[in-house]
């Protein structure tokens, strides 16, 4: 559900930044439109305040409890301070969750712009026809939806009739792996999600740096071509160099997905075998939902949202300096 | 390579023609390598997709095959027959239906107001309002999912439409407001002015101006925000306690054959079902969204 949310949300930054069309805004008219923003912005504020201001709040405050399954029924709590921060910050699960995460989200941003980028010069290269092709290709894996491909994933790669295995066994080089269980195996069902991953994230990559990559002047690649630099050189000094904000901005936005995915790994692994590939999303939906130490939950949640913000504070900083002019 | 480029300028300018020579020599090179390449990363993307419609027109027979079988033989819907008389896949395609719906069309008007207000109104706020749209977007999924299932199995509200509903509406508002402000941002200030020369009313401009204008995009933003909240897996997993209030990813996870073990057939076409509807709509939003857009610029 994240992927969408903020991929929709790139694109209209990248759609709306390289323009940087700032046409002024209307200003107060007449005496009534004064008040108008107010009123039209009361049922967003009761919204965004009752359904995720005050739930934020109650989310820290559950940290600073011992929430637990008895309390779903009763409503008791009682307060114990820093106690599951200080149990969370010394349980190994957390710091192998929180390593983890990290290394994770990095292959996964490092291989999904790899081939993104790569495809989206790919595109370039192409004639009308072949480039058609490609477009409605993404088009597909960027449509379907992420339970259905995480379905389809287990269906591929299932043990006995899997077509990944039977592929794999016919290559002769692996041996017999017909009945291979990936997902039995903490780096074949890491592995297994990664490939997932950077099948739905190409497409969107792809798509937003050729936009980008097709804005880059030709003149400036001939003149340079003329003056005999090589491919390779034109390449990384012109090309890469012109792509580097749009990049860049993909590449933020693929940390915060990635860091926050969920569903690819709770549907193909569900975090195991024994918690190996339980990321931080996942420990945390456990420790809530399936040991029902909510406040220990809630405790990880905080954390990770800290991780996350520390993670993308460049951007989030850049964001606050440019508010004004939003 | 540089060298016979430069060659080739130099022959280019002795004869006089006027042909960019490194563009002719491209068009010379054989495409045959960036050719193969597409290929093969088409046949990469595709195949996911094609494998579960392959599965999904397979009989039993020729799925669970020791050598995979990539042209079905016998093709036959019963996959399908099989899926739509499976326990509870109407019932909760209604469910899904419903609670999308309702909470699309419910964020549709919120943000409808809201964007239209951080577009075209300067105040004091509004651009810290503008950053807590844009934040609250990247939180980890349980920072919400966790607090908002408290607080509604405190006021009972989980296990219900009404509790999913809202969920979703938290999920795709901030979404909403963003895209749509986009919408209305790209609408000349002139329009406006000219209405309000002519004693437009605030709301009058909002009704007979503004709202019209951003028609197309409020079209794209819905579809947006469906096919967030259409996918959403975690939230009806987590809030649902009873299989009849099930939306349709939880439906389609838990699908199995009644002999046990998982039925790909059905289940593979219980997932193209599913994913038609997403397909459809990206097809509309790249249209949609294009013409929305500059069409917006045009009438200004």
């Amino acid at each position: 559900m994240e992927t969408s949310t903020v991929t929709t949300v790139a694109a209209e930054a990248v759609a709306v930044a390289p323009k940087g069309r700032r046409p002024r805004r209307a200003r107060r008219y007449t005496p009534q439109s004064r008040f108008a923003p107010a009123w039209l912005l009361t049922p967003a504020g009761i919204i965004v305040i009752a359904l995720i201001l005050v739930p934020i709040g109650f989310l820290i405050y559950t940290s600073f409890t011992n929430y637990d399954q008895r309390s779903l029924f009763t409503g008791e709590v009682s307060g114990v301070g820093f106690h599951q921060y200080t149990s969370t910050l010394g349980s190994s699960q957390f710091w192998s969750s929180t390593l983890l995460t990290l290394w994770f989200t990095a292959a996964l941003v490092g291989g999904s712009l790899v081939v993104g980028v790569g495809v989206s010069e790919l595109m370039m290269l192409l004639g009308k026809r072949m480039r058609y092709v490609v477009t409605l290709v993404l088009i597909f894996a960027w449509a379907m939806p992420t339970v259905a491909a995480t379905q389809v994933w287990n269906w591929l790669f299932e043990p006995g009739f899997g077509v990944v295995n039977w592929l794999l066994t016919q290559l002769h080089i692996f041996g017999n792996l017909t009945n291979e269980a990936w997902n039995n195996n903490k780096w074949l069902a890491l592995f297994n999600i990664w490939l997932l991953v950077v099948w739905q994230a190409v497409p969107f990559i792809a798509f937003t740096t050729y936009a980008a990559r097709s804005q880059v002047d030709t003149a400036m690649i001939e003149a340079a071509r003329i003056d005999g630099a090589s491919e390779l050189r034109i390449y990384v000094s012109i090309i890469l160099n012109s792509l580097r904000p749009t990049i860049l901005l993909v590449a933020l936005l693929s940390v915060i997905w990635d860091f926050n995915l969920f569903n690819q790994v709770w549907l193909i692994s569900q975090g195991g075998p024994n918690n190996s590939t339980a990321t931080l999303g996942i420990w945390t939906y456990l420790s809530a939902f399936t040991s029902f130490q909510i406040g220990t939950g809630a405790a990880i949640s905080v954390l990770t949202t800290i991780m996350l913000l520390v993670l993308s504070g460049f951007y989030i900083r850049r964001l606050l300096r440019a508010g004004e002019d939003l | 390579m540089s060298i016979a480029s430069a060659a080739a300028v130099k022959s280019a300018e002795q004869t006089g023609a006027a042909v960019r020579p490194w563009l002719r020599r491209g068009r010379r090179r054989p495409r045959f390598g960036r050719n193969l390449t597409a290929i093969v990363f088409i046949v990469i993307w595709i195949f996911p997709v094609y494998w579960m419609v392959d599965t999904a027109f397979k009989p039993q027979s020729e799925q669970d095959t020791t050598t995979p079988q990539f042209i079905p033989t016998h093709a036959t819907l019963q996959n399908f027959t099989a899926a739509f008389h499976q326990s509870g896949f109407l019932q909760n395609l209604r469910n899904s239906l419903l609670v999308v719906l309702v909470a699309v069309a419910f964020a549709m008007i919120i943000s409808l107001f809201a964007s239209a207000a951080l577009a075209r109104w300067r105040f004091r706020g509004r651009s810290t309002m503008m950053v807590v749209v844009l934040v609250v977007q990247m939180l980890p999924p349980t920072a919400l999912l966790i607090p908002q299932f408290l607080i509604f199995n405190k006021v009972g509200l989980t296990g219900t439409y009404t509790g999913l509903i809202l969920a979703y509406v938290a999920l795709v508002l901030p979404l909403s407001i963003w895209i749509l402000r986009g919408f209305f941002v790209m609408i000349p200030v002139e329009v406006e002015e000219a209405a309000i020369m002519d004693g437009a009313s605030t709301w009058r401009l909002l009704r007979s101006i503004l709202f019209p204008l951003v028609a197309p995009g409020v079209v794209a933003t819905s579809i947006f925000a469906f096919v967030s909240a259409w996918n959403d897996y975690i939230y009806a997993y987590t809030f649902m306690k009873s299989s009849s209030h099930y939306t349709l990813p939880i439906w389609l996870v838990s699908f199995s054959s009644p002999f046990g073990g998982t039925n790909y057939g059905g289940q593979m076409a219980a997932s193209v079902l599913f994913t038609i509807p997403v397909v459809v709509f990206f097809v509309i939003i790249q249209r949609n969204r294009v013409t929305g857009l500059s069409a917006g610029a045009v009438k200004g």
